[in-house]
């Protein structure tokens, strides 16, 4: 643990001087994250600027909802998002060898071995969206909600984190992931815009068990604003738990019967 | 002590015959047929501690797919595997702090940072402690005379630089075995040279293991007592390095750049591979080498003249037809 601690420390530190080489790279993703944001907020106002309430939700509860799937975004696009979407490419070209014939664990290296500060700003203006909208909601928070949320937040950055190990893992069997992760984007921009709260039946099923984005920013909201149920914190548990235990035995399965690409 | 040791290692793929055309596209929608292709067959290999070993074979062969199973990158399709006692594909880390591996056509560097930085990051992978880190880092730079390079961005090397820098990356840890796929491949042959004097001081000084691939019989001539022969994924011929020249390249390449268009004499027992009006390309029968090369220095005006071992294809062909 604390050798895999001083290697991740001197990744990050290689990380970071491969993107100050170039200081377009560097300050460039703080513009570009920072216009993604705003074009998302402005998105999110012309929508819900018109509506009062969906299924007791107001909008605080939605400002808050926004500005936590924007902080589990943000978190993702900081510390793993670069390494993992690269995983594909490492199958493809065969350059996953590498990785595997070093004595740390492939994934960890390829998960942290890209991270990106440009999406630091990022967090700072989700938490001022947070801050916003429990200011509209006007209810006192206990430290227990505060608690619980940080700690489903954590869940969540990982679940998302499975998702995305989950669909690149398919390029050890198939050609292509693109159209997976065409299918990622859309339930992502989805679940961006609609809690799981407002999902039904069938929907609610697959925003919750199949591609649970849907939960994603839903149960740390609902943990603040002191709306979720003992039942509802361990099925965010489980989920997560399940799909992590997914994401790590389908990489497993996949490096033991990768076969590399033809040199 | 047998560092490796393989009995009947098979590895098998499976390719998609795809039908000519759109019609035969449409077709493969539902139904497909597959080839097997057999990448190793039956392969029998003992390693001893200490050896220089080299693999030869022409293209697809098998040879990267043999080391690719040896590294634990892919898993056999069949048969018996060992690497100092491990089953490579189990990838422990144990076994994978013990071997490096250098392929020449994919670099272990950061192409924006320098060499020093990738160095630092491999002195936490394999856990080296700081002394020896610094013992094995000095060691190399001096031997290879790369001081003036260490803190220059990688992708502003040349390809030989390059080179040494991944051998050094490689080394650091001080592997029992060191597998090497391909490196002098696009190499000068100065290059080439420092790379051979580098790894024959490794293996005799540090007692490493050393697997080599290569294609060029230079490499092979200069470095591995016992080679191994692999074609089709079989392999055809094992033993001393020597011996395998002597028995079977019976000829060599002699390429000749005159100073201005001449008509030179060709002896009939040569083949004339390329002539233009200033360049002549023989293939000569090994025995008459010398006495071609005293045939045209003094009578004719020579501007360059190189003489190449034979091709590998021709003497895997030569062995395989057992002439």
């Amino acid at each position: 643990m604390k050798d895999n601690f001083k290697f991740l420390i001197e990744l990050m530190k290689l990380r970071l001087s491969h993107i100050m080489t170039f200081r377009l790279g560097f300050f460039g993703p703080f513009f570009i994250d920072t216009s993604y944001f705003l074009v998302q907020l402005f998105a999110f106002e012309a929508i819900y600027g018109h509506v009062d309430k969906i299924r007791g939700w107001g909008h605080g509860e939605i400002l808050v909802f926004v500005g936590t799937f924007s902080l589990i975004n943000a978190l993702n696009m900081i510390i793993y998002f670069f390494g993992v979407i690269s995983i594909p490419e490492k199958i493809q070209t065969g350059e996953l060898d590498l990785y595997l014939t070093k004595p740390v664990n492939p994934l960890l290296r390829i998960t942290f071995e890209k991270i990106n500060p440009g999406s630091i700003p990022l967090l700072a203006f989700s938490a001022c969206i947070i801050a916003y909208g429990v200011k509209e909601i006007d209810m006192g928070f206990s430290w227990s909600n505060i608690i619980k949320y940080l700690f489903l937040v954590f869940m969540m950055t990982i679940l998302y984190y499975d998702m995305e190990l989950l669909i690149r893992c398919c390029a050890f069997f198939v050609f292509s992931v693109n159209n997976l992760t065409k299918i990622e984007e859309t339930a992502i921009g989805l679940c961006l815009k609609v809690p799981g709260i407002a999902f039904y039946g069938i929907y609610k099923f697959i925003f919750y068990c199949v591609l649970p984005y849907g939960i994603i920013a839903t149960l740390p909201t609902q943990a603040l604003i002191g709306a979720l149920s003992v039942k509802g914190l361990f099925f965010g548990m489980a989920i997560v738990c399940i799909f992590t235990f997914f994401a790590l035995s389908f990489w497993s399965y996949g490096v033991h019967r990768y076969e590399s690409a033809s040199s | 002590m047998k560092m490796i040791r393989t009995e009947n290692i098979t590895k098998k793929y499976k390719r998609y015959k795809k039908q000519e055309g759109v019609i035969g596209s449409i077709k493969g929608l539902f139904h497909r047929e597959y080839e097997e292709k057999i990448a190793v067959d039956a392969f029998n290999m003992d390693v001893d501690e200490g050896e220089f070993i080299g693999l030869i074979g022409p293209n697809g062969a098998g040879k990267t797919t043999l080391v690719k199973m040896l590294t634990g990158i892919i898993a056999p399709t069949g048969g018996e595997i060992q690497v100092m006692g491990f089953y490579p594909n189990k990838l422990e880390k144990a076994f994978k702090r013990q071997y490096a591996v250098v392929m020449g056509q994919k670099s272990q560097l950061f192409f924006e940072l320098t060499a020093e930085d990738t160095l630092r990051l491999f002195k936490e992978i394999y856990r080296i402690p700081e002394d020896e880190y610094r013992k094995n880092k000095n060691f190399f730079v001096e031997l290879f005379q790369v001081q003036e390079i260490m803190d220059v961005q990688v992708r502003t090397l040349s390809l030989g630089e390059r080179m040494k820098m991944e051998l050094i990356v490689a080394l650091l840890h001080n592997p029992k075995i060191l597998f090497l796929d391909e490196p002098t491949i696009g190499l000068d042959a100065v290059a080439s040279k420092q790379i051979r004097t580098f790894l024959k001081n490794i293996n005799e000084s540090r007692g490493t293991t050393i697997l080599l691939t290569s294609h060029y019989m230079e490499d092979i001539k200069a470095l591995c007592k016992r080679s191994i022969v692999v074609n089709y994924g079989r392999k055809i011929y094992d033993g001393d390095t020597d011996m395998l020249f002597e028995q079977y390249q019976k000829s060599k390449k002699m390429t000749i750049y005159f100073e201005h268009s001449v008509e030179p004499d060709v002896p009939e027992y040569c083949r004339i591979l390329e002539k233009t009006n200033d360049k002549l390309v023989l293939e000569i029968p090994k025995q008459n080498t010398e006495k071609v090369l005293e045939s045209y220095i003094g009578h004719y005006p020579i501007r360059d003249i190189g003489i190449e071992e034979e091709e590998i294809g021709s003497v895997v062909e030569r062995i395989y037809k057992g002439v």
